[in-house]
């Protein structure tokens, strides 16, 4: 019932909005709405039961209104719960146009997302996968900067391209289940699929998942679309749309076609690590703070994948402990963003400079949140890349190397952006500006505080995931025994 | 059987109704009128009557299809209800010449004789000639009826030649006694049946644009008023459809190999040329009349993956098809008047700021057709895949897929038309009757792609 609960807290709370037209109540709404779920999902993780729900709906062509979760779902529910108050909060004081249409498509975004986290059945997880999507397209097509109407056609095709491959693999696997067909996933895993028709129904599943992460070569629609969303949408995007790929393969690739990703892995391995230096190259040379940060956010995705595919036990974990530790840094950069542009008014790196004389807390807050960002040793980052590239050197140490240039590589285009916006002789158009108010205090220093105490005692987070990410070894470990005939 | 004299006598009162010259009572009366029909039809719900030494039969997929095109044709004439208010002559004619058709609508549905389906094609046709001829001063108009009437007299000739064939082969009409005719050939068709059952798809092919006997409709659509483009795309294609259908299941199946090639070849082509096609559209209509034929490769694929459900299918994705194309069309006339006549995309900016519950209705119904989940027009596509897949015809339903991504991205063409800010010299002026109706089939889309996906006929 608890599940049902956060699920539908946000949607009608979203219907409720639409009746507002004062831009503050509406936001306080919206916050109360984003807090109150996340003291749920807080209950939820505390309680350590699972909990489940599930209506037989019309289970005709093998649909059925099921929800539940493990620790690995229940890590992303908390993940989207977690951002979105801060998410909402970002909004506060700024000039929007039509408020409450804008937050009812937030709230929105948020019931899809926790839809997707929940679903226990294909189908279910397909239609909130493209529900997420829909208010996505709004909020950046009427909210958007610069070139929206092409950009987010572009994001909105790119990934629907993607969902209806998966679509295609849904349906295949639905007529697969023996007797009276059925899409759950439990019905899914339990399919010894051969491993001939694992090799292409891998990549048929793969692409939906690979294109919302984005993943190289899919990442096209990704630098463009970052930069145009306006702030509340590309948090969204950065900090939990992505984590929807990294679930979606974990949750519909691993345990179904376990010899198609064995098959694979490499190939996906060298194409995440390509993607690792390339958009950290790109990352360098950006003279765009915003384009910058959504390059660095690729780059750290591309390792978190490398880290899926290694199927080792410390990559998973430092995956999964990575999810939250990237949710809250990205969200946290892009909201700095956001206050740079805010203040400034533009976002260009050589126009910019000199900041930390006029607004020295700013510069202290960001510095901390750019150290999380490329992996300081007690930031929340570390913890997760260090388990991921150790994992990455069980597999092989060149994997390693070309996993820790984002380390190192991060350090470089990160802190010489710090350094072109905050260091440095000061602009003279700059000299009236302000240091930041109470309300990016309450927005980023809960963030900051999350990655610190993270990353000193990671320990809650490992424990969430640990059965969770226990079975999928073991579920791979099994499966590899069969490799061979693949070859 | 007593709906369709009730039907026909509808019409004709209609028509003498008109020279009362009073407008007014036309619509309800029609609209009353179908109720009554539309309930003498359901009332012969699993009766399986049949007429006229079985030339047609009214079982329960004929029925349920008469229903559905009933329901659409009212809902079409409570749109009308506004259309023809700006309109000074012949409303009473119209009105009547749609219910003509929808008579030709209901033998098609029911026929079991290939002279059954013969006279129903005509009979919905020969109304739809003068229909689309209904501005009588506007030269597209003018062309629009000559091109439909020439191809369709074209398409009806070599349909009447196939069947000649066929009777040649077989000496009958019947439909049963075909199906058994062909079997005792295990396949070896003599060349003269063949050709005859080609020629007899190809009639049937041509009268729902199925490609590449398609080339009339986006010159027809464009040409035509628009309520009778929303008549013709949606219950003269579910008639077409359910006649296309009963042809193969009742006389067809198993499908001799060359036939069945040949329509493989429609499916693919429909998908590719409709979808292809409709990428480079500015103008609405011509959209609308190559996404219309995109749907056709869709319902293609369905009745080729012929199982239990495939009539259900069939019924599901028509009649999503029809709820969310007909309230597309208002719309588009709604914002084509306050535009100067103007018919491409561009006509629908500004209506988001303008009337921002039509606006969303749109998106809605929008995203329906390009099969969005949860819209009703996701649930049809998924179980068009889940029969094709489930039969085994894996490259076609990957092109299928592909072929609805480009679907998905003509259709938010004009999503994203109506959500850009623009200018309208006049305001839209929107009739509370029009908006409820349109903001009905919105909820209705939503709620058939949630609840009731599943019509056993």
């Amino acid at each position: 019932m608890i599940l049902l609960l956060i699920l539908l807290i946000p949607l009608f709370t979203s219907l409720f909005l639409l009746v507002f037209r004062n831009a503050a109540t509406v936001r306080t709404i919206a916050l109360a709405s984003t807090i109150l779920n996340l003291v749920l999902t807080l209950t939820l993780v505390f309680s350590g039961q699972t909990a489940n729900y599930a209506v037989s709906w019309s289970n005709v062509i093998g649909f059925s209104f099921s929800l539940g979760y493990d620790g690995i779902s229940l890590l992303m529910i908390l993940l989207t719960n977690l951002l979105f108050p801060f998410i909402i909060l970002a909004g506060f004081n700024t000039e929007q146009k039509r408020a409450e249409v804008l937050y009812a498509l937030i709230m929105l975004t948020q019931s899809a997302l926790i839809g997707v986290f929940m679903a226990q059945n294909a189908v279910l997880f397909y239609i909130f996968w493209e529900l997420s999507l829909i208010p996505l397209y709004f909020i950046l097509l009427l909210w958007g900067g610069e070139g929206r109407r092409n950009i987010t056609l572009k994001f909105f095709i790119y990934t629907l391209a993607g969902s209806l491959l998966l679509l295609f693999g849904l349906i295949y696997l639905y007529q697969l289940t023996p007797g009276n067909h059925s899409t759950d996933f439990s019905a899914f895993s339990q399919l010894n699929i051969p491993g001939g028709t694992q090799i292409w129904l891998f990549w048929v599943l793969f692409i939906a998942f690979a294109i919302k992460m984005p993943m190289f070569p899919f990442h096209t629609w990704q630098p463009s679309t970052y930069t145009m969303a306006s702030t509340q949408g590309v948090m969204i995007l950065a900090g939990i749309m992505t984590k929807m790929g990294i679930y979606g393969a974990l949750r519909f690739i691993f345990p179904v076609v376990p010899l198609g990703v064995l098959y694979w892995q490499n190939t996906v391995i060298v194409l995440s690590l390509i993607g690792v230096i390339y958009a950290s190259v790109i990352a360098f040379r950006q003279t765009n703070l915003k384009r910058l940060v959504a390059f660095s956010s690729m780059a750290h995705i591309s390792l978190m994948v490398a880290a899926m595919f290694v199927l080792n036990y410390y990559a998973l974990q430092g995956l999964l402990f990575q999810v939250i530790s990237h949710g809250v840094t990205i969200v946290a950069l892009f909201y700095m963003v956001y206050l740079t542009e805010q203040k400034t008014g533009t976002l260009e790196l050589p126009a910019l400079g000199g900041l930390k004389l006029k607004a020295p807390n700013m510069a202290i807050l960001l510095l901390l949140v750019v150290l999380g960002s490329i992996a300081l040793p007690l930031t929340a980052g570390f913890v997760g890349e260090f388990l991921m590239i150790a994992g990455l050197f069980q597999q092989s140490a060149w994997f390693a190397a070309a996993g820790g240039l984002t380390m190192i590589l991060g350090a470089v285009y990160m802190l010489y952006a710090y350094q072109r916006v905050m260091l440095g002789d000061q602009n003279p158009a700059f000299a009236t500006i302000t240091d930041i108010g109470i309300k990016d205090y309450l927005v980023l220093l809960p963030l900051i505080a999350i990655i610190l105490v993270l990353g000193v005692f990671p320990q809650p987070v490992f424990n969430l995931v640990e059965i969770s990410a226990g079975s999928m070894q073991n579920l791979l470990h099994s499966a590899s025994a069969l490799l061979p005939i693949v070859y | 059987m007593s709906a369709l004299i009730l039907s026909t006598v509808l019409g004709i009162i209609l028509l003498y109704l008109g020279l009362t010259k009073q407008k007014g009572i036309l619509a309800p009366v029609a609209i009353a009128g179908l109720l009554g029909t539309l309930y003498l039809t359901v009332s012969e719900w699993g009766l399986g009557a049949a007429y006229f030494h079985d030339m047609i039969v009214f079982d329960n997929f004929s029925i349920a299809f008469n229903a559905t095109m009933i329901i659409i044709t009212i809902l079409i004439f409570l749109f009308g209800i506004d259309y023809y208010k700006m309109m000074e002559l012949h409303v009473a004619e119209q009105y009547a010449l749609m219910i003509f058709a929808l008579v030709g609508a209901f033998l098609m549905t029911s026929f079991s004789n290939l002279i059954m389906l013969f006279l129903g094609i005509e009979i919905l046709s020969i109304p739809l000639y003068v229909l689309a001829g209904g501005k009588k001063a506007s030269y597209r108009s003018n062309e629009a009826s000559f091109k439909y009437f020439m191809l369709g007299s074209f398409a009806t000739t070599i349909f009447l030649f196939g069947i000649a064939l066929v009777y040649g082969a077989s000496a009958t009409f019947y439909l049963p006694e075909i199906k058994a005719y062909i079997a005792q050939f295990n396949g070896n068709l003599p060349p003269m049946l063949l050709v005859g059952l080609l020629f007899i798809v190809i009639g049937v092919a041509f009268k729902v644009a199925v490609a590449p006997f398609h080339f009339w409709s986006p010159d027809v659509y464009e040409g035509s008023p628009t309520l009778i483009t929303a008549f013709m795309a949606t219950v003269v294609k579910t008639a077409g459809f359910a006649a296309f259908y009963r042809l193969l299941t009742i006389g067809l199946v198993p499908m001799p190999v060359p036939l069945e090639k040949a329509l493989w070849v429609m499916t693919g082509l429909s998908l590719l040329i409709g979808n292809l096609a409709a990428l480079r559209q500015l103008n609405f209509k011509r959209l609308f009349a190559y996404s219309s034929i995109a749907h056709s490769g869709f319902i293609m694929l369905a009745m080729l993956s012929q199982n239990q459900n495939t009539a259900g299918v069939l019924l599901y994705y028509t009649f999503v098809y029809s709820l969310a194309t007909i309230p597309m069309f208002i719309i588009f006339i709604l914002v084509k008047r306050e535009s100067n006549g103007q018919e491409s995309l561009t006509a629908f900016r500004g209506l988001y700021k303008e009337r921002p519950w039509i606006a969303v209705s749109a998106a809605v119904l929008l995203m329906s057709l390009a099969g969005i989940p949860p819209m009703a027009g996701f649930m049809a596509k998924y179980q068009v895949f889940v029969l094709s897949i489930s039969k085994g015809f894996l490259f076609i339903s990957l092109f299928a897929i592909l072929m609805a991504v480009v679907g998905v991205y003509y259709y938010f063409f004009v999503v994203r038309e109506i959500f850009t800010e623009g200018e309208h010299p006049k305001p839209i002026i929107v009739t509370s009757l029009n908006a409820a109706l349109i903001i009905v089939c919105a909820l209705a889309v939503i709620g058939l792609g949630i609840a009731g996906w599943n019509i056993p006929i």
